[in-house]
């Protein structure tokens, strides 16, 4: 009986430093939460307030300048300049490019991605290891150069036509169309989700592989019943970290696609300084950050489905 | 081939081959090169129809390599496996009749033990309604039933290896693989998982080869072991037999203990020799009183094993170790110690077996 006052005081003792530790983790997590809050927070919510109508305060100044600038007459705001911005043909148009510019891209970069991940995972071999590393160049070289070079190779004088020509074949053009917004936004987006996917491809055993064999599957089944559901979650982060990439972009589509129409990051910008209309600018801006969320909330609700079939949570 | 023909005549075993061929698993000439070295050397093996046998070796040794082939998830440079009686080595495993229980059960984390189960049959396109009867079924069998629809992470390791079975034997395999099947259980769980194994085996009478490095489980489970050794068997014969009358020295001293002496036995005492003698602890007798054919001994170091005692005997010809089973002698006592039985090896090969009786 001696022994429990002891053992008791002893737990005690191990146990003070770390509940005087959690205040400690706290005030060494507030630096980057308070500076996230004020450069990142608060500018946010400015800007949806200007959004809404609500011009005065800090909103002074830019309601003032800008034009076209849609006031609200009581505190909680207008969702006049959604209105207009959601009725305004030319902007649905620049709104169903982004859509359809980031739907086509993605699904192309994650063909691509799962195509080179599946080739090294089950033929392996240099030609496998060669493309993977391919696939990674265009994360050093800066878009905006890479830009440059898609507009050039696919201009009415680029290369392409060039070669074409020699044939006597009339190749199209692509510089300054969506095909080539498409291909801008395959090329700066493939090198993150070919890491991704590969990484998770390679980290599946390979008894589980064999184990499918063994029991009948062939290659198309090895895919779709082991391979993809085992690298879900990798797989789910490229699509999600590749959509809301291409969905925000701008120096590709400013670089290489058409005036008009044109993703809605372009538009943004041109409605920003270009028509001085703030606050349209701002509204595009939100509509893009809904969609993000939408699939940002995908890839959460996905993460954790996963995670509890695979009795993690 | 000779040795395993030769004991294929001084060992029937229950079921006999047919008429027409053999049923069950026939591999001849099996040869495997890998990074430049021979993996597997001209192998010959027959495992007979609802037998269990065992690849016992070393680390190493290409047990792997050889199960491998076997399965169809390695190429073989040359020879050929047949199973009852069909060529198989030209088909992937994918097509193969046969089925493998892996070393760490390659259970499939997505799915439940339930679709663990039922994909092979799933891919056979089952009507839903057999899937679940026969997964019903084969999950009895292991025990599993209430774990039906459980994630693998969610069982333990014994119950994660009974559903690496239960995928294996609800194939209804013609030949069933298992590659060190119990390595990742604790010493318990093993001894009870490889009573079931066997049990479920002899109740289904499937075909079965079980790679092990595990003598005692080898010996325990099996009609009959392999012992392999540097890409060759070595000798392929019943396990009482292998551990009576090891045919080269190598298995005499990989199953069960030895006293290995360079020298040759003569009227029960170590003479110098080319041979070498080998005498088993168990066949070493330690007494106080003198006999007949023991020699005076001093006790050099006492070993306990749990229930038994390793006793070290110091003899005028040799040193040799014994087994004490009750009260041990303590260190430097004195008595006498003979040999019973002695096996002689010349070239590495069992030349005679000598057998010392009063
Ligand atoms: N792909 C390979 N390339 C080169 N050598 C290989 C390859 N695979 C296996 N080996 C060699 O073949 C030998 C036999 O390997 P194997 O895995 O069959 O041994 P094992 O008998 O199963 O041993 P263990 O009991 O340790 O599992 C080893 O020496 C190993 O290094
Ligand atoms: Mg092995």
């Amino acid at each position: 009986m001696t022994l429990a006052p002891t053992r008791g005081s002893k737990r005690r003792a191990i146990a003070t430093p770390a509940v005087a530790r959690r205040p400690l983790g706290f005030f060494l997590a507030l630096p980057p939460i308070i500076l996230i809050l004020l450069f990142v927070g608060f500018p946010i919510v400015l800007a949806f307030a200007f959004s809404i109508g609500l011009t005065g305060g800090l909103n002074h100044v830019i309601a003032s300048i800008g034009l076209n600038v849609h006031e609200a007459e009581n505190w909680w705001g207008t969702p006049a300049a959604y209105i207009e911005v959601l009725s305004n043909s030319r902007i649905l148009r620049d709104l169903s490019v982004t859509v359809g510019v980031t739907a086509l891209s993605t699904v192309t970069v994650i063909f691509l991605a799962l195509g080179i991940g599946l080739f090294l995972k089950l033929r392996g071999g240099r030609i496998a290891r060669l493309l993977s590393g391919l696939a990674i160049i265009p994360l050093f070289i800066p878009v905006v150069i890479a830009s440059w070079a898609i507009v050039t190779f696919y201009s009415g004088d680029g290369f392409v036509r060039s070669v074409f020509a020699q044939f006597g074949v009339e190749a199209p053009v692509w510089a300054f169309t969506m095909v080539a917004v498409v291909i801008g936004s395959v090329w700066t987006s493939l090198p993150f989700a070919v890491l991704m996917i590969t990484s998770g491809l390679q980290a599946i055993p390979n008894a589980m592989i064999e184990a499918a064999r063994d029991a009948g599957a062939g290659f198309l089944r090895i895919v779709v019943s082991i391979l993809i559901p085992m690298a879900f979650v990798p797989i789910l982060i490229a699509v999600t970290f590749t959509a809301i990439g291409v969905v925000g972009s701008f120096t590709v589509p400013y670089f290489t696609g058409p005036n008009a129409p044109n993703m809605l990051g372009v538009s943004m910008s041109n409605y920003f300084s270009a028509f001085n209309q703030p606050q349209q600018s701002v509204v595009m801006a939100f509509i893009v950050f809904v969609i993000a969320s939408g699939i940002a909330a995908a890839y959460v609700w996905a993460n954790f489905r996963s995670a509890k079939d695979q009795g993690k949570v | 081939m000779t040795l395993i023909e030769e004991i294929h005549s001084t060992t029937p075993i229950h079921r006999e081959t047919d008429a027409g061929g053999l049923r069950g698993l026939r591999v001849r000439g099996l040869h495997k090169v890998l990074g430049g070295r021979t993996i597997i050397d001209n192998l010959d093996l027959t495992v007979r129809d609802g037998e269990l046998v065992s690849l016992l070796g070393p680390s190493g040794c290409g047990k792997t390599t050889t199960l491998r082939m076997i399965a169809g998830f390695l190429a073989p440079d040359a020879g050929s496996i047949q199973v009852h009686d069909r060529e198989v080595s030209d088909l992937g495993a994918e097509k193969r009749p046969s089925a493998m229980v892996f070393q760490n059960y390659a259970l499939w984390p997505h799915m439940t033990v339930q679709n663990n189960v039922g994909f092979p049959l799933k891919l056979r396109r089952l009507g839903k309604k057999e899937i679940e009867q026969r997964v019903d079924a084969v999950l009895a069998l292991v025990n599993l039933l209430h774990h039906k629809n459980s994630r693998p992470a969610r069982i333990s390791g014994g119950e994660q290896q009974r559903v690496a079975l239960a995928r294996a034997l609800v194939q209804e395999p013609e030949l069933l693989l298992l590659d060190e099947p119990l390595s990742n259980l604790d010493a318990k769980l093993r001894v009870k998982v490889r009573e079931d194994i066997r049990e479920i085996q002899q109740r289904l009478g499937i075909t079965t080869l079980i790679v092990t490095h595990d003598q005692e489980e080898a010996i325990s489970m099996s009609d009959r072991i392999a012992v392999m050794n540097a890409g060759k068997i070595e000798q392929f014969s019943r396990p009482a037999e292998l551990y009576s009358r090891p045919e080269t020295e190598f298995v005499a001293t990989f199953i069960g203990s030895l006293n290995r002496i360079e020298g040759a036995l003569v009227n029960g005492v170590i003479v110098p020799g080319d041979d070498v003698v080998g005498i088993r602890p168990e066949d070493v007798v330690f007494t106080l009183h003198a006999s007949f054919d023991a020699r005076p001994a001093v006790v050099e170091r006492v070993v306990p094993h749990g229930h038994f005692h390793e006793i070290y005997l110091k003899r005028d010809d040799a040193t040799l170790r014994a087994f004490a089973s009750g009260l041990p002698p303590a260190p430097g006592d004195r008595g006498h110690a003979s040999i019973q039985n002695a096996l002689t090896f010349r070239q590495g090969r069992l030349v005679t077996t000598t057998r010392v009786t009063a």
